[in-house]
């Protein structure tokens, strides 16, 4: 469980996250939606330790991380993509696997780094270089393969169908949702496409200007006026 | 003349190894922290006096003092990193001074301690000729440029094999990424340092070996590894070494075939050229965004 109390980020005299608090289930997928600005990306940040919260505190598995650094985190089991992915340059496919698995797991376990290759469709390409040889669609195959490869508890998707063409972006989500099932890791994605979200979640969080304003069913968030309103800027009951 | 030329470019080839080891040290370093460590240069002069100390005070060959010289620059190499650590803001710019200034103070201490005269190994056995065809070489210049390219050897497998190695690939390719896959960037800082360290501890024994020492060598040494490392495109042991060999024969030709009051002038030029036609070095790639 990720519990979230209290939580604000500041950028100056910018709020980011203003006092956030939210329950993260590690055994199902949420969705964390938001018009473009409204902190989710930041909260993400937050969680990963990537950026550190003004006030509030992160607890996650009954420990309080809000003061350890990111590699500590990842080490715990809160792992994480980026929109735009991060393959580490100079090392092949299989090599970013090997790293994220050593460092984060303190040990090999070739067969799980096979079995996740296979899973995001990498096998074929593991011995390329990570930055070079693949074609997006696979480099965002290989940002969750990294992060699985840390052996997560929670997984943080940040845009990750992004710039997909539909046919990837369908295939993408059924392996989002076999990946729930087959490695048990929880899911919280961060997502723009309401379909996505609705296919692959059971709970929506919605954020505007850094605050909570929904958390629910999909069915009740995307029905909700004040989430219609964030998005449209008017009423549409 | 043609005997000349070919003798001088092998020298400047046998010179160009311990500035490979030099640069190496200076790319390892900006791999993973971002940071140019303008006193790289004087530690391997702190190496270099410690082996004449050890020389002077044992009367044993410089070779001797090789662990004592690892021990000193290796440990004044985590100082430097823990200073360095404590820049809050902007580091890639507020190192460049605080790090130019623990040069100008390693390089005072030397004098101070080791006094500005120009020192130079006494052991004959290095010195000795060693004769390969045409070309000539002092034992101790053939001895460490195999050495260098030894070294350069098991720093190319410790990168590419171990675990730290891959680590250090990992925080210099992108530091977010690595610390998401449980990778602890400081660590893998110490560890940089100290393999800088390493480096620079080889080459100093090296330069005292077969060279002339004095207290403003650390500074010169700091420009030709920046050089090297621009000329390279940072990123590559075989490309840096290129560099090194280029600039190490550009060096002796510009000695033996103009002045030697020109030598610091010719690898300026060669950086400046460089620089103007292959902006991203002689082995360098461009990045790929997005």
């Amino acid at each position: 469980m990720l519990q979230l109390d209290n939580v604000t980020v500041r950028f100056g005299g910018v709020i980011a996250v203003n006092g956030l608090s939210l329950s993260i289930a590690t055994d199902e997928v949420t969705g964390l939606v938001g018009p473009n600005g409204a902190g989710k990306t930041t909260l993400f940040n937050a969680i990963s330790g990537l950026a550190r919260p003004s006030a509030g505190r992160i607890v996650f598995n009954s420990v309080d991380v809000l003061k350890a650094p990111v590699y500590r985190r990842a080490r715990l089991g809160l792992g994480r993509t980026f929109q735009v992915p991060q393959p580490l340059s100079r090392l092949t496919v299989h090599e970013n696997l090997l790293v994220a698995q050593r460092f984060a797991t303190g040990s090999i376990d070739e067969s799980r780094l096979r079995e996740i290759l296979a899973f995001v469709g990498l096998t074929e390409k593991a011995g390329r270089d990570a930055t070079t040889e693949l074609a997006l669609s696979e480099l965002k195959a290989l940002e969750v393969g990294k992060a699985l490869a840390t052996n997560p508890k929670l997984l943080l998707l940040d845009e990750v169908l992004a710039g997909l063409e539909t046919v990837g972006k369908r295939r993408f989500m059924q392996m989002l949702k076999d990946m729930h099932a087959k490695f048990g890791v929880g899911i919280l994605i961060i997502e723009h496409d309401i379909e996505t979200i609705s296919n692959l979640c059971k709970r929506v969080a919605v954020l505007n200007f850094g605050e909570l304003i929904a958390d629910g069913t999909p069915e009740d968030v995307f029905r909700n006026p004040a989430v219609i309103k964030s998005y449209t800027g008017a009423d549409h009951a | 003349m043609t005997e000349l030329i070919l003798q001088a470019i092998y020298s400047g080839l046998l010179q160009g190894g311990s500035y490979a080891l030099i640069a190496l040290g200076l790319a390892v370093v900006f791999g993973t922290m971002k940071v140019i460590n303008l006193a790289h240069g004087e530690l391997v002069l702190l190496a270099a006096y410690v082996a004449y100390a050890v020389e002077s005070a044992f009367e044993v060959s410089p070779i001797v003092a090789i662990p004592v010289a690892l021990l000193v620059v290796c440990v004044s190499a985590v100082l430097v990193y823990f200073l360095v650590d404590r820049i809050q803001k902007d580091r890639e710019l507020n190192s460049l001074i605080l790090t130019y200034g623990i040069g100008v103070m390693l390089t005072n201490a030397v004098l101070l301690i080791w006094k500005a005269d120009i020192r130079s190994t006494k052991s004959a056995w290095l010195q000795d000729a060693v004769v390969i065809g045409p070309f000539y070489s002092m034992r101790s210049e053939l001895g460490f440029f195999v050495l260098s390219l030894v070294l350069m050897g098991l720093l190319w497998w410790w990168l590419s094999k171990s675990w730290y190695g891959r680590a250090v690939r990992a925080v210099a390719s992108n530091r977010d990424a690595a610390k998401l896959m449980g990778i602890n960037p400081r660590t893998t800082e110490i560890v940089s340092f100290v393999v800088a360290g390493i480096l620079a501890a080889f080459a100093g024994v090296a330069l005292y070996s077969y060279g002339v020492i004095q207290p403003p060598l650390g500074h010169a040494l700091t420009v030709k590894a920046f050089i090297i490392t621009v000329l390279a495109g940072v990123g590559s042991i075989p490309g840096v070494l290129a560099g090194a060999l280029l600039l190490g024969v550009v060096e002796a030709l510009t000695v033996t075939l103009l002045s030697s009051a020109l030598q610091e002038i010719a690898g300026m030029g060669l950086f400046l050229l460089v620089l103007f036609l292959m902006p991203n070095g002689l082995f360098g790639t461009v990045a790929r965004r997005g």
